[in-house]
């Protein structure tokens, strides 16, 4: 016989813990233990069976994994959060009493913790930690977008705008996005970094408020881990570029609203001499005041340099082809100083595809009434040039007179004016586009024809890029040509004439009914002066049609009679996938029939082509895409 | 009076003392002390002194030389002059003693001085006046109860004074202008003017002053030590000054550089080093990261599709009913957290306002929300059905109704098909039992009996031709009409020998009629079974293969084994535990099937004892039926389940299937095909592929093959009896909508 089980000391009672019972033993308050979860990233489990894992009880209760509980009981933060609980005692009490000294040295030495360790637990690969920024992406740039009061310092607005624009710096950059998506919820980016789509929602530019259900301190806390996390990605991010982070911020020209070009992107090769000359002195003898002021004297002097040196960003980008040229000298020079970087670096001087450098032969203009915050990181990341307005801030490269302007995006409606014939010239120069077509040029990765999105046009479809699920309704797809098909088809049936389709009938009654039946048919078919031969055709045609609806009708019935043979799981399970199915099918019929009704209530216009037309700039377009993308505009005809 | 004199004598000398302080003689001139006052003068060291001022102003400081000058007698006379001088000059200004006269002695004719008679009761001052009352400073309430109070020098009782009452005081206040500055006296019982300083002291008291008029609170300070020129300039003692004033302490400076070294090493920070909030990324991912595998990221939020554009094709814009569902619904139904809009150009979108809220909700979902690994099955759920051959290559089987007979709207309880396949006897509960064919359905012959008929059996045996009828509690077999001659002869002989067989030695409840052979005829039964008529309609027939025994259940519970041949019948069971629903015999062995309402048990007949107890798990069994190989048995229950036992493997049912809608009234195995059938009160049939195999190792095959409808569901019956043809691969059923119907291949 073996030993006899006690109740509760094994299995899931012993494996699972529940809050209450966590917070008790990590002694620590409830605001502290959501803090430490957030954190750690450390979410409640549901066990198997609720009842065996709250020992008996059937309560509702959330719970954790003992283990993880174990686990954050010796966590450093811990320690801290403790030492914060007394600290806050004590300030409180010095400022009760009016001693302000005292306070002011504990304000000093108030305990700080660090997330250091947290993000390399979390993130042990920096595959992993790139892989998990998209809702640290997302918060960052809502953070940024919100205006500071009491509960958000000022401080942490800054960093989250700061981080953010070191992302969409980078992401420029890097030439890594992918997808732009404007939604009624903000715009979608997604970028590939390290082989990781990357996907952010961006607000539009308005001032957000915080709505009273909204938890703040949950947000700062998962802001705090964010802003680590980003920071650190960043740095690698950047350092593996052969950049300088944080790139250094040009505070005359983020005063005049230049956005992301009040940054400068710096080579760190460049500083490295500067650093050589720091190790040596650290190295060698000890070092003397004299020392010390002499190499700061030479990294001012170094810095100074460099700050003049480094192009102002707007015209790095009017030569993309000498900034190309000048990374690949920087990988040839310094092979010695940093091992790893080159091969990175030629990784990513690799001959891009065609697609990042889509706008590149471009030249565009926002007009005052498009975001720039948008426009200026999509054109940019896609190789094209950008000029704005004063009015959206400073920093523009050049300005509207500019005779090299390819593109003005605009938004507004056309307005008829009086206009000089230099103006005039300038109009007929330049395409003005609504905002969508650089959107849906990206999207399909290659430059569209502006006809139907020149201003006051209205706009095609805006379709995600990020696809739906398989089996979805596609709007793309022309199931009108289809149904055309079949409405002509019909047509044609129509025209002939009624003694034929009689016959049919006749035949289709007769087709594998008893031979008296058939002869009747026979004679009938004769009567009407129909040629035999034509009428056994029939009758054959017939037979197969019908042998085919049966034949089916039959398959549905054994299939029917099949399902008995199941188990009672098989079956549950065949239900619910069956049920899943139905309602995606009822899904697409709906938005299938809706359209079709559009067609038929809209007889006169074109039909919304959801698929943007494929017709592209002859100096673009690759020769293999040639014969697909006429296809569909082919039918796209014939259905006018 | 010396005394007082004394006491007199030194406030003179402090006058003088301050008056004269240059004046005072020498010590040398202070001889003029008489004899007596010598002695006196001995006596009178600590300052009480001779009454006479001249004689004792200097007394104090001369006390240490009188021994030196005391013969000096001249010079004594010149002082007194001196002396004398001086009181006269202070007679001027003091009056306080009386006026000494120089007069010439009439004896020794020579200048003296002659003061005038003291009188000691009137000139004396009030000091040297001796207190009449001598009690001394005792508490006065002790005389209080006495005449007197106290006493005087010469023990004389010194009486109260005589005190006037309260009218005299108040005249007395009156009259005297003092009266208010004096205070009453306890020791002489009387009131005392206060002096002036007394009064001076009252009202520094009262002023809150210092009592002590000579009291300066300002007095300038006088500088002993400091300020120029009183510095003290040489040491108190000669003793050299130690090194140590003046030399650096050596221990003191090895503690210094201690803390010193300590702090330039870095052991001891001045203060902590300021916990810097700005905060300096490194290269975290440049060392080696531990083994431990990393946790599971955080799923990915759903990316937008289509219907979330600022621009969707126009058949994504809701209408407007759904537009109002959406908005009824809870946020936590809506499928969508959004309703599509359409925007004609990006200008026009507006700020998304829950765009703070779905940020949030997603941070709740990752440190909140349990997560779990789903496993996503992306397999067509048409592959979930299992893969089975197709009916129509294992026909033969019941396909169709080829025809139909009516029993008049009565409920056909029973059905049988005679062992040659060619006849069909059905009963319904009005009595009625009709013969007819089965090729064409026609009625050959009808009998009417009284109550309700239960069960129908043809006997198996094809030598004989009979069948049994259950006729309420009584059994009753017939011979169908048009039998062959050489069929009929056996068959009589069978049910009624000439020569009875020897009744049973115990009486049975169980009685065998025949009717006399004169009276045998088509319409009435040749032999009948009396059942016990507490047993009720017999409701189950079971014939053994061979056509000698039969079981009948009743439905009263009892179930009884017949045997034709000896008109004999037993209850086979003394006591059985649950309601019997059916039995059956095994169609090769001498194994006896009893299905209770829950179990099937299975007995050996020859040895009398139990074999096996099935469990099928229904609740309640209606049917069951063995194959004809004997090691498969199906069950039927009114809980809608089949379950088709393998005899040989367990005791549990090898497969469970639920498909009719309604309960299971009858099963059936085909006798020779390879079919079995179920019909239930849904109003259908089911017919099976059963295909058993030989060899222990495989499964048997079914397969469903057909769905039989026709029979209606009347009063919630359906089909209450199937019945296989022998021959054919048809079915025989008969429905409580009063028809019976045959279904062909």
């Amino acid at each position: 016989m073996g030993r006899l089980k006690v109740k509760g000391k094994a299995g899931a009672a012993k494996n699972y813990t529940t809050r209450s019972a966590a917070v008790k033993k990590l002694q620590c308050s409830l605001a502290d233990f959501r803090r430490l979860c957030i954190l750690k990233g450390i979410f409640p489990r549901e066990p198997r069976n609720k009842k065996k894992a709250n020992k008996g009880s059937s309560a509702p209760a959330s719970f954790y994994y003992t283990k993880d509980i174990a686990y954050l009981a010796h966590e450093p933060i811990l320690k801290k959060l403790r030492e914060h609980k007394a600290f806050a005692k004590k300030i409180s009490r010095a400022l009760g009493r009016g001693e302000w000294d005292s306070a002011k040295s504990l304000e000093e030495n108030k305990p700080h913790y660090r997330l250091d360790h947290i993000i390399k637990e979390r993130y042990p690969t920096f595959i992993d930690a790139v892989r998990d920024i998209d809702d640290a992406l997302c918060m960052v740039f809502l953070f940024s977008s919100l205006p500071s009061n009491s509960r958000l310092p000022p401080e942490l607005v800054e960093n989250c705008a700061r981080l953010s624009k070191e992302w969409q710096l980078f992401v420029m950059h890097h030439r890594a996005l992918r997808k732009v998506f404007l939604s009624i919820k903000g715009v979608y980016y997604q970028a590939e970094v390290m082989d990781q789509q990357v996907t952010w929602l961006v607000p539009y530019q308005f001032t957000q408020s915080v709505p009273s259900d909204v938890d703040i301190r949950v947000m700062l806390t998962f802001l705090e881990l964010y802003q680590t996390l980003l920071s650190f990605v960043f740095f690698k991010l950047y350092s593996d570029a052969g950049l300088v982070y944080p790139p250094p911020l040009d505070a005359v020209k983020d005063e005049g609203g230049a956005g992301i070009n009040a940054f400068n992107l710096q080579d760190s090769s460049r500083s490295a001499p500067t650093q050589q000359v720091k190790t040596v002195s650290i190295d060698g003898r000890q070092i003397s005041v004299k020392d010390v002021k002499q190499t700061i004297k030479a990294i001012s002097a170094n810095s100074d340099a460099d700050t003049a040196d480094v192009e102002m960003p707007g015209t790095q980008e009017d030569q993309p082809e000498a900034e190309e040229e000048f990374m690949f000298h920087q990988s040839s020079t310094d092979t010695g100083s940093n091992a790893s970087l080159p091969t990175l670096q030629a990784l990513s001087a690799l001959p891009q595809t065609l697609t990042t450098n889509l706008f590149a032969p471009y030249t565009f203009f926002l007009s005052r009434e498009t975001s720039r915050s948008i426009f200026e990181f999509v054109i940019r990341s896609f190789g094209g040039r950008i000029g704005w307005p004063a009015s959206s801030g400073a920093g523009s490269p050049f300005d509207e007179s500019d005779p090299s302007i390819t593109h003005v995006i605009i938004d507004r409606p056309v307005v008829k004016k009086e206009e000089t014939p230099a103006q005039r010239e300038l109009r007929l120069q330049r395409k003005f586009v609504q905002p969508q077509w650089v959107i849906d040029c990206i999207n399909a990765g290659k430059v569209l024809i502006e006809e139907r999105y020149l201003q006051g046009q209205t706009l095609p479809p805006h379709l995600s890029p990020f696809g739906e699920y398989e089996g979805a309704y596609n709007p793309v797809n022309t199931i009108e040509v289809k149904d055309t098909a079949d409405m002509s088809e019909q047509a044609t049936d129509s025209e002939e004439d009624d003694a034929m389709e009689a016959n049919d009938d006749v035949a289709d009654a007769v087709a594998i009914e008893d031979p008296a039946a058939l002869r009747a048919a026979e004679l009938a078919a004769e009567a009407a002066g129909v040629d035999y031969g034509t009428f056994e055709a029939k009758v054959k045609d017939a037979t197969k049609r019908q042998g085919k609806r049966v034949s089916a009708t039959e398959d549905d019935a054994e299939g029917d009679m099949n399902k008995m043979m199941m188990s009672n799981k098989q079956k549950k399970l065949y239900e619910k996938m069956k049920y899943s199915q139905r309602k995606k099918e009822t899904e697409r019929t709906t938005l299938e029939d809706r359209k079709k009704e559009l067609l038929l209530s809209k007889p006169g216009q074109a039909p919304p082509m959801s698929a943007p037309p494929r017709l592209l700039h002859t100096h673009l377009r690759p020769l293999p895409q040639l014969v697909p993308s006429l296809v569909l505009p082919y039918a796209f005809l014939q259905i006018i | 009076m010396a005394q007082h004199g004394g006491r007199k004598s030194t406030k003179r000398k402090q006058i003088d003392e301050e008056e004269h302080p240059q004046d005072l003689p020498p010590n040398g001139a202070l001889e003029m002390l008489t004899d007596e006052e010598d002695a006196g003068d001995a006596s009178s060291d600590d300052g009480q002194v001779d009454a006479f001022p001249e004689i004792v102003a200097k007394s104090d400081s001369d006390n240490s030389e009188d021994g030196e000058e005391e013969d000096s007698d001249n010079v004594e006379e010149e002082d007194e002059e001196e002396e004398s001088d001086d009181d006269a000059e202070r007679d001027d200004s003091l009056h306080v003693f009386p006026q000494a006269k120089v007069v010439i002695s009439d004896i020794t004719k020579q200048l003296k001085t002659v003061y005038p008679e003291i009188e000691p009761d009137y000139d004396s001052d009030s000091s040297t006046e001796d207190p009449p009352n001598r009690v001394g400073n005792i508490p006065m309430h002790w005389y209080d109860d006495m005449p007197h109070v106290g006493y005087d020098m010469n023990g004389k009782q010194v009486l109260r004074p005589a005190r006037g009452d309260e009218l005299d005081k108040f005249l007395a206040t009156v009259d005297d202008a003092s009266a208010w500055t004096s205070a009453f006296d306890k020791n002489t019982q009387s009131d005392k003017p206060l002096t002036p300083e007394e009064l001076d002291l009252i009202r520094r008291l009262y002023a809150g002053e210092n009592p002590d008029a000579t009291y300066d609170p300002y007095e300038p300070t006088v500088e002993w030590f400091t300020g120029e020129g009183k510095q003290e300039i040489m040491p108190l003692s000669g003793a050299l000054q130690p090194k140590r004033r003046w030399i650096p302490s050596k221990w003191e400076k090895q503690k210094v550089m201690k803390i010193v070294r300590a702090i330039r090493h870095g052991r001891i920070l001045p203060s902590k080093p300021k916990s810097t909030s700005k905060f300096e990324p490194y290269a975290i991912w440049s060392e080696p990261s531990s083994s431990h595998p990393p946790p599971l990221p955080a799923p990915k939020p759903r990316l937008p599709t289509n219907a979330e554009s600022y621009n969707p094709p126009e058949e994504y814009l809701p209408t407007e009913e759904e537009r109002k569902t959406w908005e009824e619904q809870d946020p936590e139904d809506r499928e969508r957290d959004y309703l599509p809009q359409k925007f004609p150009s990006l200008r026009l979108v507006p700020a998304y306002d829950r765009f703070m809220k779905e940020r949030f909700n997603r941070q709740l979902d990752l440190y909140l929300a349990p997560r779990v690994q789903r496993v996503k099955l992306n397999i067509d759920p048409n592959s979930l059905i299992p893969k089975l051959p197709s009916p129509n290559s294992l026909k033969p089987f019941p396909n169709y109704r080829s025809l139909q007979v009516h029993h008049s709207g009565n409920r056909v309880r029973c059905v049988s098909v005679s062992p040659d396949g060619a006849w069909v006897i059905s009963g319904d509960e009005t009595g009625v039992v009709s013969l007819w064919e089965i090729n064409v359905g026609r009625e050959v012959k009808r009998w009417k009996f009284e109550g309700k008929i239960g069960a129908l059996g043809w006997c198996p045996r094809t030598d004989v031709n009979y069948f049994a009828v259950g006729i309420e509690d009584a059994i009753s077999f017939i011979i169908p009409p048009n039998v062959d001659a050489s069929v009929l002869s056996p068959t009589q002989s069978v049910l009624a020998p000439t020569t009875l067989p020897p009744p049973a030695t115990t009486p049975s409840p169980v009685k065998w009629v025949t009717p006399p052979s004169s009276s045998w005829s088509l319409e009435t039964p040749i032999l009948t079974i009396q059942l016990p008529s507490t047993s009720g309609t017999t409701s189950n027939f079971s014939w053994h293969r061979r056509g000698d025994y039969f079981a009948s259940v009743s439905s009263g519970g009892s179930v009884w084994i017949h045997q034709v041949t000896r008109r004999h019948s037993q209850a086979p069971f003394k006591k059985i535990k649950g309601a019997v629903q059916a039995v059956l015999f095994h169609p090769l062995k001498p194994h006896f099937f009893v299905a209770t309402q829950q179990y099937v048990r299975i007995y050996n007949l020859s040895e009398q004892k139990l074999v096996k107890t099935l469990l099928p798990g229904i609740r309640w069994i209606s049917s069951m039926d063995v194959h004809p190989s004997g090691d498969h048995l199906i069950v039927g229950g009114y809980d809608r389940k089949l379950c088709w036992f393998d005899l040989e493997l367990s005791d549990k049912p090898y497969k469970v299937l639920r498909y009719h809608s309604r309960a299971i009234r009858s099963l059936q195995f085909h006798p020779t095909y390879p079919l079995f059938a179920s019909s239930s009160d849904d109003g259908s049939i089911q017919v099976f592929h059963s295909r058993v195999y030989n060899d222990l190792m495989t499964d048997p095959l079914i397969v469903p093959l057909k769905i039989l409808r026709g029979h209606y569901v009347t009063d919630g019956l359906g089909v209450l009896q199937v019945k296989w043809c022998s021959k054919h691969p048809w079915l025989v059923s008969s429905g409580a909508d009063g028809s019976v119907a045959v279904w062909c291949s």
